[in-house]
């Protein structure tokens, strides 16, 4: 009896462990939100600078080597890798990066904001299938006062040297975004909501009635039938399994 | 780039100024100061005991581990298993942090102008296993901020936060 219960205890620790640090090994990918400078891609990391993408070989993991630094424009912020492509969302710009050597990024095209569409602004980019959708945040012109020239933008990169803007939505402020199937979210600071776009035809894509009320949202990753969604008060929880009624699960508060 | 054009721009000013000892008016009122940390203290990478979150950024989700970057302090790590009972594991302290990524057990993570390589495998007992140097370009300038400031002098340490000041003389300015 002794010894059963001396090896359950034993089978506990090992639970204990495994629930905590030993439960992710290597191999195991994990995701970041849309809003980061980092990026994991094969055995490279690219970092970005303000105006330069650097590419590190992590092949030996723990000593990184920087083995390509590639200049761009100022205002580089959001990087995401989608289908072996970089997308980068510069203040100015929407960059694809050609990575099919993945030491050497080479731009394959720059979309300028301004002269495309007449926004000019941040913020970062989801990619899905031969579409990207970038949110474009203004908050402030040059004489201090709110603009309403804050979007969403539609891009079709069928042709990833010469992206086309098929689409603008009108946003207040807007940040990070993710999608799960034909459903895009957007956290929109300024109507404090997780906006539920439906883009099963990204040429129209269409606001549904799904959105949830969220006091200044942030960032989100989507995992599954869950999503995470950061604000400046909170970290919430959401069951996502059905898009009509999102159901909040659970939250980490500040 | 354009607080950088105005950066350079008024310090051509305060150079030119010099140079033919014209006098000349910086600005003068409300504006930001940077808070430095020596940058000593950029190599005190370690675990803390669990808090609760400040200023927030980066996210970034493996298996049921929440990990979250709170602006210039470090990382938390919650276990998000159960919805309703978030577990707050970890605190890693990763001084003037302001993004990172996860891969395999190895964390990567800018500090000031370093990028820092920490093993993760045990969330109790990280560990540094290399620091590149000089690698990355901070930003020099307060964020979301429309004024006059004072210019960030890199040799007092790296800047963790900007306080509201009265300046003097300040010879840097930001438009958006």
């Amino acid at each position: 009896m002794k010894k059963l219960l001396f090896s359950t205890c034993i089978a506990l620790l090992c639970f204990a462990c495994s629930e905590d640090s030993v439960s992710y090994l290597e191999g195991i990918s994990g995701k970041s939100g849309s809003i980061t400078r980092f990026a994991i891609y094969q055995d490279y990391m690219y970092l970005l600078n303000l105006n330069e993408v650097q590419t590190y070989d992590i092949k030996q993991k723990e000593h990184p080597v920087l083995v390509h630094q590639m200049p761009t424009d100022y205002g580089l912020e959001t990087i995401t890798v989608y289908d072996g492509t970089v997308f980068l969302g510069s203040t100015t710009s929407l960059y694809i990066l050609d990575i099919s050597n993945p030491a050497a990024p080479v731009i394959q095209s720059q979309s300028d904001r301004i002269s495309d569409i007449g926004f000019s602004g941040c913020d970062p980019v989801a990619v899905k299938g031969n579409y990207a959708y970038s949110t474009i945040k203004v908050i402030e012109n040059a004489c201090g006062t709110i603009s309403a020239a804050s979007a969403l933008v539609v891009y079709d990169i069928h042709d990833k040297s010469a992206p086309v803007v098929v689409g603008t939505y009108a946003l207040n402020i807007p940040n990070g975004l993710g999608y799960k199937d034909n459903y895009l979210f957007v956290c929109d600071e300024g109507s404090d909501e997780l906006l539920v776009y439906d883009i099963t035809d990204p040429t129209h894509v269409v606001l549904t009635a799904y959105a949830v009320s969220i006091t200044d949202p942030y960032d989100l990753i989507v995992d599954g039938q869950k999503m995470i969604v950061s604000s400046k008060t909170d970290f919430q929880i959401f069951d996502i399994s059905d898009i009509t009624q999102i159901k909040r699960l659970g939250q980490i508060s500040k | 780039m354009i607080h950088k054009l105005i950066y350079v721009f008024v310090s051509c000013m305060a150079l030119c100024a010099s140079c033919t000892k014209t006098e000349r008016e910086f600005y003068d009122g409300q504006g930001k100061k940077p808070v430095y940390l020596p940058l000593s203290e950029l190599h005190d990478v370690k675990n803390e005991p669990p808090t609760p979150i400040g200023l927030s950024g980066t996210l970034f989700l493996r298996d049921t581990l929440l990990f979250i970057l709170e602006q210039r302090k470090g990382i938390h790590v919650f276990n998000i298993k159960d919805s309703l009972n978030t577990l707050n594991l970890a605190f890693f302290k990763i001084p003037a942090i302001t993004d990172f990524v996860i891969s395999g057990n190895l964390l990567y993570a800018d500090s000031w102008k370093d990028l820092v390589i920490i093993d993760i495998s045990n969330l109790h007992q990280i560990q540094v296993t290399d620091r590149i140097v000089d690698v990355i370009s901070p930003v020099l300038y307060p964020p979301l901020f429309n004024g006059i400031y004072e210019c960030v002098d890199e040799s007092k340490g790296a800047v963790i936060n900007w306080e509201d000041a009265l300046l003097e003389d300040a010879k840097c300015v930001t438009i958006n």
